[in-house]
């Protein structure tokens, strides 16, 4: 019989198709065995229908009675109530996709990935069995919806098996099939597939490994295009895809209100629905607490996961741009580019070749010139040398900047320069700089810009290049007393702790004071125990730090007066000659001492350790010198320099820059900017908000503010009584109202 | 003096594009953007009709080939009505004359309909099954064997009833076939029994469950039709077992005499369609169930080995009741003492 021969009701429904699936299903997952024949019945017609479409796949036999569909759709259902008799029953379903997906109607073809994935779902199959009678298909099927399907419950699959903790052996294979399927056949589409789910997977940090990267690396090097476009996007974007779509998962935008809803629960009726909820929510709130207060995961970008970079660009370079062999158009071309030198850049990778690549595109007239220059900006670093940049920048000069270019050309043209010398000072000569200060009298604006801004830059990395009345005061100053070294190829900074120098100084000034309250004389040397008796007070207070800087209230010290340093465009700012003199006289002293302040600066960091005391005070000083140079003067420099991160790549729209300036805005752009501000401005006082904001919190009004509020037609009767009064009431009641107001209130004060 | 409109759009023709640098230059006003690629081209409509001839014979060739089409339809009364056409249309062709379309043509499309809701349109199709040539039948015995079965385990009960009819017809057309093909006798034996509620000799030790169900289901709750039922399925049963273990003596070919060869009938020219089929060159491996037993000792031999007392213990039980079932099953238990006779069992 079909369903329950015991059952009264399914009896008079005897021959009911209808009664089958949903209502057996429900009675075979209470108690299987007494079920046993039924699922019996189906299952043979499973079989024997499954048999049919083996020999004649084209044509499921799916009267309007039962279907092969609903038959599998209830056994993966119940499956695992009966594992002897469904041994085969996964196999089977793996054989026939396998063997017949291309044939079959395209409902049951999902019918049966579906099952498959329910089998998985109830542990009837595992993981690698499942990924592995999938992703075959996903290369192979010619079919749309059933590649989004299976590229679906293929990432689902993955992200729940490494949900609780990561998978390591599953990612492994995985990891291995998606690198074979790349590197097998190079020049094959079905790499975008690997790309893809690697992609995918890197987007919600379910891989962070170097073999993810390796497998992306795989992809920018293969011979298809699709491929390739993935493989570079990848690694230009998918770290900050990453972090995107990491920062939507914080931001709370459905935060619960616990206040709002405690005071709810005190009003409204109280019942069992409401505590739970409240409950729940209580839950939740601590469980995004506990969240924030975890350690953001420390997640490596793809670009600094990368196994021998400097392989890489070199192969991505000859393959892909170097050669005439390349099928890539322009755009993917500049990508790849675009990558290379972000490599070369970030890892200071030496390409020479890389450079003499550029000559011929830097024309005006190339297309997307601006992202071949922000490229070679990008590509260039301290470690290149002068020479392979040199003829560059020359080129850069002759294209671009000239007075017959139109202003807009050569104001990307020194943008670019500027950009390039700012990594590499070495590569500018003095003649091409002179000329290219010029600019700065330029009549259009934006060429103006960029050629000051070239020339500030160069007060700061060279000035020497510099015509004499270019230099500016500071510059001019430093060079005349030798306190500005000329830069030499290759020479490295020597690295120091931020702020280290301010603690110095701080820990100077405090053992002056201390010494002068103890009536010492403040220059002499320390005794031996001073030191280390100091240094201990620094341990004992290692717990009561926070407390300490609580103390001072988030209170910055300013200096009242900060130094106001200008960038002055003006030649005639000479430092005058007698003082030159003067400072001339002992360069050689001035360096030696110039030596020693760098070792001072180090003393403190290479002979003993810091307290934690002197931590915070370092942290404090090093925020109280931020806040100062927050200053008018000072922040127009910083802002400058502090604008981009290294690791950021460089844009056209960079070098574009300012001479999108004077461009026209369009009607809507000009629309918006009238509109602009206006719409979500607030008229109202501080008070009127202060209220709202109170409602908001759901708190309560004040006594005054109800009875301003109470319904007239409610006050009416006491009102009309009031007139009604003899002249002795009303003197009874002022004098009444008097009194309290002399006691403070009914209650009375006293 | 021209208007200053005029003027305007005179000069409109040769002002020039500003370029920007870094800029693609704007597509000019004539471009064709040629960039797609044609993966397809779909013509708007095909005509048919065209391709007809007035021709009264080819018209009826087409009416046929219409009606043959019209097996899918979704109106169960259409697909009776066309399954009436195409069984006038057979009958009264004339055996000489070949049918509009081959049966290896027009069986695939018969055989969905053994699955058919309608039993209207069952009844139909069986009269169909009946009037087709019966030579045709046995290299398509394969198949039809495939749906018979899905019929006979089909959750209608309706159905599994109708299954028998069709596999009396297929017994009778084709006795040889039906029986040996690839997983003929195996399969279709499990299948009787799953039917009649007969437990077979599991082969692993699964423990029965619920036994006792299964000797409710013979012993009949509703006494009428399931005992009709199971009894018809007995004698369906009946006719199969003899087909498949009665020996028959066939005619043989009349040859010359006087040529003296010693093993002349393995060299004559086969007698069925594909009759290697047993060496399984070309097709998928198959398993122990859907081997092709041609041999009638290698039916008997499993017979005895996995059927013959499931048969046997249902069949007495079957016996005592009486009636058309007992009757059924007598005639049961002379064909299986009959095919069992010259069994030489190792024991």
């Amino acid at each position: 019989m079909l369903i329950c021969e015991n059952c009264a009701i399914c009896l008079t429904l005897e021959d009911n198709a209808d009664r089958r699936s949903p209502n057996l299903q429900h009675k075979i997952n209470r108690d299987p065995p007494s079920y046993a024949e039924d699922f019996k019945a189906q299952y043979q017609q499973y079989d024997s229908f499954r048999q049919l479409v083996m020999q004649a796949p084209a044509s499921a036999p799916s009267d309007n009675i039962v279907s092969l569909r609903d038959l599998i759709d209830f056994i993966s259902h119940v499956a695992n109530n009966y594992p002897a008799l469904t041994a085969d029953f996964p196999q089977q379903l793996i054989d026939l996709l396998a063997q017949h997906h291309e044939a079959l109607e395209h409902e049951l073809r999902e019918k049966v990935v579906g099952a498959l994935v329910i089998l998985r779902k109830k542990d009837v199959i595992d993981s690698p069995t499942l990924l592995n009678a999938l992703f075959p298909l996903l290369t192979a099927t010619s079919s749309k919806s059933l590649r989004s399907l299976l590229y679906q419950k293929i990432l689902s699959d993955i992200r729940t098996s490494n949900s609780k903790a990561t998978n390591h052996k599953l990612n492994r294979t995985l990891q291995t099939v998606l690198y074979n399927l790349l590197s097998s056949d190079r020049s094959s589409p079905k790499g975008i597939w690997a790309v893809r789910i690697t992609r995918e997977l890197w987007r919600r940090q379910v891989w962070t490994d170097a073999k993810a990267v390796e497998i992306m690396k795989e992809a920018a090097l293969s011979d298809s295009i699709k491929v390739i476009a993935g493989g570079v996007n990848f690694f230009l974007g998918g770290d900050k895809e990453r972090e995107d779509l990491a920062e939507a998962d914080s931001s709370d935008d459905d935060a619960i209100d616990m206040r709002a809803m405690k005071h709810q629960y005190g009003i409204n009726k109280k019942n069992n629905k409401a505590q739970k909820q409240l409950r729940h929510a209580a839950l939740m709130v601590k469980k995004k607490e506990r969240k924030k207060g975890k350690p953001h995961p420390l997640n490596f970008s793809a670009l600094h996961l990368l196994h021998d970079p400097q392989g890489f660009a070199e192969s991505l370079f000859q393959k892909h741009l170097q050669g005439n062999k390349s099928k890539l158009g322009l755009e993917q071309k500049l990508q790849v580019l675009q990558l290379v030198s972000r490599l070369v850049g970030l890892h200071k990778l030496t390409i020479i070749t890389l450079y003499s690549y550029f000559l011929k595109f830097l024309t005006p007239k190339q297309a997307s010139v601006t992202s071949f220059l922000a490229s070679l900006a990008q590509s260039t670093h301290d470690l290149v040398p002068p020479d392979a940049i040199e003829p560059v920048v020359q080129k850069i000069a002759n294209e671009f900047v000239s007075e017959a270019a139109a202003g807009q050309v050569a104001a990307a043209g020194l943008n670019a320069i500027r950009e390039i010398c700012t990594r590499q000072p070495l590569a500018m000569s003095d003649t091409l700089l002179q000329d290219l200060v010029m600019y700065r009298k330029s009549k259009d604006k934006s060429v103006m810009m960029a050629a000051k801004g070239l020339l500030s830059l160069y007060r700061d990395v060279g000035p020497d290049l510099l015509k004499k009345r270019d230099r500016g005061k500071e510059a001019a100053m430093q060079l005349r007393t030798g306190e500005r070294e000329k830069a030499r190829f290759g020479e490295q900074q020597v690295g120091t702790i931020e702020g280290l120098e301010l603690l110095e100084a701080w820990k100077e000034q405090e053992r002056r004071r201390k010494r002068e309250e103890a009536g010492l004389d403040p220059d002499a040397p320390d005794r031996e125990g001073e030191k280390e008796e100091e240094e201990e007070e620094g341990w004992k207070n290692w717990d009561a730090q926070e407390d300490d800087s609580d103390d001072s209230g988030g209170w910055i010290n300013v200096e009242s007066d900060g130094e106001d340093i200008n960038i002055s465009d003006s030649e005639d700012e000479k430092p005058s000659a007698k003082k030159q003199k003067k400072e001339d006289e002992k360069p050689a002293a001035k360096t030696t001492e110039e030596a020693k302040t760098i070792d001072e600066l180090n003393r403190l960091a290479t002979t003993r350790i810091l307290t934690p005391a002197d931590l915070t005070k370092l942290n404090e000083l090093r925020q109280s010198a931020a806040v100062e140079a927050l200053l008018p003067g000072e922040r127009r420099r910083k802002a400058i320099e502090q604008k981009r991160h290294a690791d950021d790549g460089l844009t056209a729209a960079d070098l574009e820059g300012v001479s999108n300036l004077g461009a026209k805005m369009t009607k809507e752009e000009r629309v918006a900017l009238s509109k602009g501000d206006r719409e979500n401005e607030d008229h109202r006082g501080g008070t009127a908000k202060r209220k709202e904001r109170k409602e908001a919190a759901g708190k309560s009004t004040t006594n005054k503010d109800k009875a301003r509020k109470k319904n007239m037609m409610m006050t009416i009767g006491k009102a009309r009584g009031k007139q009604k009064r003899s002249l002795r009431d009303i003197g009874r009641t002022l004098k009444g109202h008097v009194d309290r107001q002399k006691r403070g209130g009914r209650r009375g004060n006293n | 003096m021209a208007s200053s409109k005029k003027k305007k759009e005179k000069k409109k023709d040769f002002q020039k594009a500003k370029l920007k640098v870094g800029k693609t230059a704007a597509k000019a006003d004539n471009f064709t953007d040629t960039s797609f690629r044609a993966k397809a081209i779909v013509l708007g409509k095909q005509s048919i009709s065209a391709q007809r001839s007035a021709d009264t014979s080819t018209d009826q060739a087409a009416r046929f080939a219409h009606h043959v089409s019209l097996l899918r339809h979704r109106s169960d009364t259409q697909r009776q009505e066309s399954l009436a056409y195409l069984t006038t249309a057979i009958a009264t062709t004339p055996p000489t004359t070949p049918l509009p379309e081959p049966v290896a043509t027009l069986l695939p499309k018969l055989q969905p309909l053994l699955l058919d809701g309608t039993p209207a349109v069952r009844r139909q199709l069986l009269k169909l099954l009946h009037v087709l040539p019966a030579a045709e039948i046995p290299a398509h015995a394969e198949q039809l064997l495939l749906y018979a079965r899905a019929a006979m385990t089909h959750l209608s009960a309706d159905i599994r009833l109708f299954s028998m009819d069709v596999l009396d017809w297929l017994v009778a057309a084709a006795p040889d076939d039906a029986v040996a093909a690839a997983g003929a006798w195996v399969k279709t034996l499990r299948c009787f029994l799953g039917l009649l509620g007969w437990q077979a000799q599991a082969p692993a030790g699964a423990a029965p469950v619920g036994g006792w169900s299964v000797a409710a289901k013979t012993a009949g709750s509703r006494p009428g039709s399931e005992a009709k039922a199971n009894a018809k399925y007995a004698t369906s049963l009946a006719a199969f077992v003899r087909a498949g273990l009665v020996a028959v003596t066939r005619p043989r070919l009349e040859r010359p005499q006087g040529v003296p060869l010693l093993w002349a009938p393995q060299y004559d020219l086969p007698r069925r369609a594909n009759a290697f089929a047993h060496l399984n060159l070309f097709g998928p491996p198959r398993d122990e169930d859907n081997e092709i037993l041609e041999d009638r000792e290698d039916r008997q031999r499993i017979f005895a080995l996995q059927f013959e007392g499931a048969v046997r213990a249902g069949m007495e039980s079957m016996k005592r009741e009486g009636g058309e079932l007992g009757r059924a099953a007598a005639a049961l238990r002379r064909a299986v003492e009959d095919g069992m006779t010259d069994y030489e069992r190792d024991e």
